[in-house]
């Protein structure tokens, strides 16, 4: 069974292999043993109520029960921009007019921006390959969100994620050629690592104030303004599908989108119910395909843990949960979960339509 | 004889026949359109004249180089009182921004292009242009330097200091690489057509439209970053010539070309530095050094080359042609400069 619990001390070299294996362009996850294990301490630190709510880095892992082995991560930034500087480029329009001359120009123009300061990210996705498909990264991805509804006073109301930009396969970004590298002589591939390893202010601090107008780009650099890397759209289009849109802002290195939503507004969590876990005997064949199972969550702060199970579980008022999903979940009879679907097919919607009886204690969440 | 005067009415055409032979240039204060040449040689006689003195449109003097033995005009020069003439008056300002990180132990200088106003208001040497089998003669140099002469003579009108845009690297196609790699983004047409609008309009008007945020330098095609503070080959003689009269290049280039401008402070300028207020006296003899010398106030200045056989103290002794050329007769005060 798969399942998504915070990050602990002894996931070091499971996640350690997993990074080693995703090579470039994961900044936020470098294979850096010594920063991996800093961030398992923040996280446990965060997950404890150690560290102030606004410095909480919160690190799920995906387990695989069976081999005892932590086999995705994901996590939430509850704030951004508060111990470093938070930069983003801002892309707007600057328009040049003049009737007398019939001149009518629009000039797309990088802004400096630090807007995103004070917001938290979702951040650190990563899945083994051997694991992707049959629905574990969205259950690695959207139970994020459950977590940042059910504990939303630790977060900002909005949420956003940053995009991996476009770059080469070696590993080269139009954009930094084109901008970064003339401020700041280095390789992309060099720049993104030392981002990862916490100097991304640093470089920041190194790159141009001033606004930059884009036609005077080449334009390699300029059509990947906005755009994501290849191996990066599936994760765009299930955030898109979530509710996230671009909000103009951009990456300050490759150009890779930032896309944002406000938390009641992310489909997962407004097509979420509250059930109370009925533990059952009966065996339960968990292994059904994921457009017909539903993410169940155990609601708790300190050890959130979300696995899947089939749809027809779902009852008027209770869930029906086999003794290993309770054991997974460390759940007992009468304890609140949080239901929500899997994949985007509104299946859970209409069974709750068909199960909910008139004046019962289903509930929508908003 | 050479002789610089005031631009008359009846010179239009004349004039108009040398803006045309000059190639595109958005930094030239030469209209070539009939009409905004008229004006501003009716402006420039009411400047001579002492009759200008509003803020929103302060004095600016037109003058003619002539061939006094033809009639011919075969140069022209100007003064703007002030640069801008009641408008602001745009230039870059090439700087440098250090872009250093304590932590990452790395330090780049960044230059960048300032949109600047800071030369606004200085007395501006503009719209310089002559015939070029002229460029290299005695005659140039009388066409340029008459300017300095006049403003010895009328100190009061102009400021402290004296400023003069060179034009920049233009290729034989008439691209201008800075203008393609900079302001053509944001017009939208070539560096000629935004020149035509230029003389139509003004220049600050075209300038207005350009970017208001700095520059970095190093975005600029490499074209562009070569041509920064170059001058056009074509001026090159007016450069040095420029250059012996004291000016100096500055941090300031022209927003539209990217050629250098150059400032003096106007007191220090050679030309006003070296010469002296005499009283004309005759001369036997049509030897002797050859001098600029200027006289006439306001709109009666004129100045021309001459030989000189001999100054003592307050005199001056040169030939009788050089009087009437002059309008000026024994005793009269003028104003002389070696060449």
């Amino acid at each position: 069974m798969l399942v998504i619990r915070p990050l602990q001390e002894n996931d070091l070299d499971d996640l350690y292999t997993m990074a080693q294996n995703a090579g470039k362009g994961l900044t936020t996850l470098p294979a850096d043993r010594e920063l991996l294990e800093k961030k398992i301490s923040h996280a446990r630190e965060t997950f404890n109520q150690r560290c102030a709510p606004e410095a909480g880095l919160y690190l799920f892992a995906l387990e695989d029960t069976q081999r005892k082995k932590a086999v995705g991560i994901s996590g939430i930034q509850a704030r951004v921009g508060l111990d470093e500087v938070f930069y983003n480029y801002r892309l707007s329009v600057a328009v040049n007019a003049s009737k007398e001359l019939g001149v009518h120009v629009r000039t797309p123009t990088l802004h400096l921006s630090n807007d995103m300061t004070d917001t938290s990210e979702i951040c650190s996705l990563l899945l083994s390959d051997e694991y992707k498909g049959g629905g574990n990264g969205l259950l690695l991805s959207r139970c994020r969100f459950m977590y940042l509804d059910d504990f939303h006073k630790h977060f900002s109301e909005k949420v956003f994620a940053e995009m991996r930009g476009v770059s080469d396969g070696q590993g080269r970004s139009p954009l930094w050629d084109a901008l970064g590298a003339k401020f700041f002589d280095m390789e992309f591939s060099e720049a993104d690592m030392l981002s990862g390893l916490g100097n991304k202010s640093f470089i920041a601090e190194l790159m141009p104030k001033y606004p930059i107008y884009l036609p005077m780009l080449p334009d390699s650099a300029r059509a990947v303004i906005s755009r994501v890397h290849g191996n990066t759209a599936p994760a765009l289009r299930m955030l898109q599908a979530e509710g996230f849109n671009f909000n103009g802002l951009v990456d300050i290195f490759d150009g890779g989108p930032v896309v944002e939503a406000f938390v009641h507004n992310i489909r997962t969590i407004r097509e979420s119910i509250n059930r109370h876990a009925m533990v059952i005997r009966k065996s339960v064949n968990l292994d059904v395909p994921a457009d017909e199972r539903v993410m169940v969550s155990n609601r708790s702060f300190r050890d959130f843990r979300v696995t899947t199970l089939p749809m027809h579980c779902i009852g008027p008022d209770t869930v029906s949960l086999p003794p290993e999903v309770a054991d997974a979940l460390q759940v007992e009879s009468g304890d609140p979960v949080r239901l929500a679907p899997l994949k985007e097919s509104g299946m859970l919607t209409k069974h709750i339509y068909r199960s909910s009886v008139p004046g019962g204690a289903s509930k929508w969440q908003s | 004889m050479w002789l610089v005067r005031p631009a008359q009415p009846d010179d239009l055409d004349q004039i108009l026949a040398i803006a045309g032979t000059q190639s595109a240039r958005l930094s030239s204060t030469l209209p070539k359109q009939s009409d905004a040449l008229a004006y501003k040689i009716e402006h420039s006689l009411a400047s001579f004249a002492g009759k200008i003195s509003t803020e929103d449109d302060p004095p600016r003097f037109l003058f003619v180089l002539e061939n006094t033995g033809t009639g011919e005009i075969v140069g022209t020069a100007g003064i703007d009182a002030r640069a801008g003439n009641g408008q602001p008056f745009y230039n870059y300002r090439r700087d440098a921004l250090i872009h250093a990180s304590h932590e990452l132990g790395v330090s780049r200088r960044v230059e960048v292009l300032y949109p600047s106003h800071s030369l606004t208001d200085n007395t501006l040497l503009c719209s310089f242009s002559i015939r070029p089998e002229l460029r290299e003669s005695d005659a140039f140099e009388l066409l340029s330097r008459a300017r300095i002469l006049f403003i010895a003579d009328h100190r009061e009108w102009f400021t402290q200091r004296v400023t003069v845009e060179i034009q920049g690297v233009q290729l034989d196609s008439g691209s201008v690489p800075f203008w393609d790699s900079l302001g053509r983004h944001f017009f939208d047409m070539d560096f000629e057509t935004a020149d035509q609008y230029s003389g139509q309009l003004s220049k600050t008007f075209i300038a207005e439209l350009m970017p208001p945020n700095p520059i970095y330098v190093t975005l600029l095609s490499e074209a562009a970053q070569e041509a920064l503070g170059q001058p056009h080959p074509m001026t090159v003689p007016n450069f040095e010539l420029l250059q012996r009269e004291g000016f100096q290049p500055g941090c300031y280039l022209d927003i539209f070309d990217a050629g250098p401008v150059l400032e003096a402070r106007t007191d220090s300028l050679r030309t006003l530095v070296t010469s002296h207020p005499k009283s004309l006296h005759a001369a036997n003899r049509d030897l002797g050094e050859t001098c600029l010398i200027a006289a006439g106030e306001r709109d009666q200045f004129r100045c021309t080359l001459t030989p000189v056989s001999e100054t003592l103290e307050d005199t001056l002794k040169v030939p009788v042609n050089t009087w009437k050329v002059l309008n000026k007769t024994a005793g009269d005060r003028v104003r002389i400069a070696p060449l």
